[in-house]
């Protein structure tokens, strides 16, 4: 039964470890998200659990999370139409073959090292239940996201985003996360079908048929919205509850159809109009109550998950470095010598491969998926967001050091030195948002 | 084709097709390892439990209502949790098909008399892998306690159910 005196003091303990942790990741040159990822294994059983456990068993009592779960879900199935909101395809077809180039490699060289990580992890931090090709697909799903918005963000702050490596890098990074998303659906779709009743053709022909509609269909009707906002340079409330309920229904078609209620509401936002200032419209409305108020649920309820405790022995921690350390090398590896056989100098293709290997909140939306199917247990669930907050720790630093400022604007045009967005996504000018 | 253009082709097939097919080889090989079996989920104990009334820092589970062991698995380790009344908790390991964990203090807590603070419960069972639903069978022990008699126990885990829709 709901408590609600538990859920809301569970609420205002969240949101002011999240505040509070954000803040101080800022002073040290960190977005505010990286913080509030921190901030959810602290309220876990990794830190909070282990020092006070009693304490945490009375503000996160077993029966209570249920509710803060659902709570964070519908947080994050908003801020998964806002990501797809903010990623235009067109942006790709700008960059010619080096964007190819780079954002391919940048998912097969993390997807296949992960597949051959999986040959040495899968008889040690897996068992029978899992098929051994769910789990290398999984794994190397995981380990080639890139966080979009947090990317976005890193760019934004140090006002790259006009420049040469800030442009390919968001181009990159919006096919990264496309792809990503399809081959992830695609194992969901294996590994429930594996306890389906129906055959994974028809969930798949289901799948695929209503993409279809949503692309050619939807997508049409759904410009509708940008004319009425050029005509009155707004929306009713009406019309932005109907929005939302698009989204709803859209999750909802893909979580009865088999995926995930992400896949719905990331579609939904991949195929709004892409006008700028309509997009930024759109997520002026409904990105600081997700950004400010639900996604700190979803980090707190990740880090409750995640108990690094399982995490113990020489051995593990072996596995856990291993897992950075493939995660780091595909990644930043394989896109900084893609760009750089591309053309682009070493220093700038290793800044680009930096920012590629950001994976931030996206990486904790998929390894949550992967517990809840459970092609992934509770110890490599932990590993892998340990694996998750370093390479998105690093990102800031190391670039830093690769490419200083200096070197950047020396490769910016000079109405590039102009603020600038990508496709609505002003960041800069928004502490708490668009994690 | 422009020198660009082959350039490209060249660097894509051996960047992203040739990457590709090692998958394939991956996926391939890997279907034929073996990993270890599944215990993970929450075993309903089936068998009598009055001799557990017997045994050493088991009252406890004699008296439960409903006496269900519950594994949370990550490969070849697992935390075990007895629910007990005691939440009973423990980890342990699996070697082939047998599951072996050691309930130690704080961990075993029973105001029963000779239950003293150091005393260990050792659970060792093996699961049969291809019955359906699949079963536990083993025995609970006190370590160190030669006039101790061991509790013979089955569990089962209920197959998951399947899911309703499309899918």
């Amino acid at each position: 039964m709901l408590n609600l005196f538990t859920l809301v003091l569970q609420i205002a303990v969240i949101l002011a470890v999240c505040r509070l942790t954000g803040s101080l990741f800022r002073k040290m040159h960190q977005p505010r998200v990286v913080g509030e990822m921190f901030a959810g294994i602290l309220l876990g059983p990794s830190l909070l659990g282990w020092i006070a456990p009693q304490f945490s068993a009375y503000l996160f009592p077993q029966s209570s999370l249920g509710f803060l779960n659902a709570l964070s879900q519908v947080g994050v199935v908003i801020f998964m139409f806002l990501v797809g909101l903010g990623i235009n395809p067109k942006e790709l077809k700008k960059q010619g073959h080096a964007a190819i180039l780079t954002s391919h490699v940048s998912i097969t060289a993390p997807f296949v090292l992960a597949a051959f990580l999986s040959l040495y992890l899968y008889p040690r931090l897996s068992d029978d239940s899992v098929a051994f090709a769910s789990f290398a697909l999984f794994m190397g799903a995981s380990m080639s996201i890139t966080a979009f918005p947090v990317l976005a963000r890193i760019l934004a702050e140090r006002d790259m985003l006009g420049s040469r490596l800030g442009t390919l890098a968001v181009a990159c990074a919006a096919v990264d996360d496309v792809t990503g998303w399809c081959i992830l659906a695609y194992i969901v779709v294996l590994i429930r079908a594996a306890h389906a009743t129906t055959s994974i053709w028809v969930t798949l022909g289901g799948i695929v048929i209503f993409a279809l509609v949503m692309i050619y269909g939807v997508r049409r009707l759904l410009q509708g919205y940008e004319t009425v906002y050029r005509r009155t340079n707004g929306l009713s409330e009406n019309m932005l509850a109907f929005m939302l309920l698009l989204v709803l229904a859209s999750a909802l078609c893909t979580e009865w159809l088999g995926i995930h209620l992400l896949f719905g509401s990331f579609l939904m936002g991949a195929i709004m109009p892409k006008e700028p200032k309509f997009v930024r419209y759109i997520l002026d409305r409904f990105e600081t109550i997700t950004v400010t108020l639900l996604l700190p649920l979803f980090f707190a309820f990740t880090g409750l998950r995640t108990n690094i405790g399982l995490v113990k022995g020489q051995e593990m921690w072996m596995y856990s470095g291993l897992i950075i350390l493939v995660a780091v090398l595909g990644k930043l590896g394989g896109s900084m010598v893609a760009s750089w056989l591309s053309g682009m100098p070493l220093r700038e293709a290793a800044g680009l491969g930096t920012l590629m290997n950001t994976r931030g909140l996206m990486e904790l939306v998929i390894l949550n998926i992967g517990l809840d199917i459970k092609v992934i247990s509770p110890a490599l669930f932990s590993m892998m967001v340990m694996m998750a907050l370093v390479t998105t720790f690093m990102t800031t630093p190391v670039l830093e050091l690769i490419c200083p400022d200096k070197m950047i604007r020396a490769t910016m045009p000079v109405e590039a030195m102009q603020p600038v967005s990508v496709e609505g996504l002003d960041l800069e000018a928004r502490p708490g948002s668009a994690a | 084709m422009t020198r660009t253009n082959r350039n490209f082709v060249i660097a894509y097939a051996l960047l992203v097709a040739l990457p590709v097919a090692g998958l394939l080889g991956v996926l391939r090989y890997g279907s034929s390892l073996q990993a270890p079996v599944s215990v993970d989920g929450v075993w309903e104990v089936q068998s009598d439990r009055s001799p557990f009334a017997a045994l050493l820092c088991g009252q406890s589970f004699a008296t439960a209502e409903d006496l269900a062991i519950t594994i949370s698995q990550s490969g070849k380790g697992f935390s075990l949790d007895l629910a007990n009344g005691f939440r009973t908790k423990a980890a342990g390991v699996i070697e082939g098909n047998t599951l072996s964990a050691s309930l130690s203090p704080p961990a075993v807590r029973s105001s029963a008399a000779g239950c003293e603070t150091g005393r260990v419960l050792q659970l060792t069972a093996s699961v049969d892998p291809k019955a359906e639903p699949k079963t536990l069978a083993g025995v609970l022990s006190v370590a160190d306690c030669s006039a101790c008699v061991p509790v013979e126990f089955r569990a089962i885990r209920p197959a998951p159910a399947r899911k309703r829709g499309p899918h």
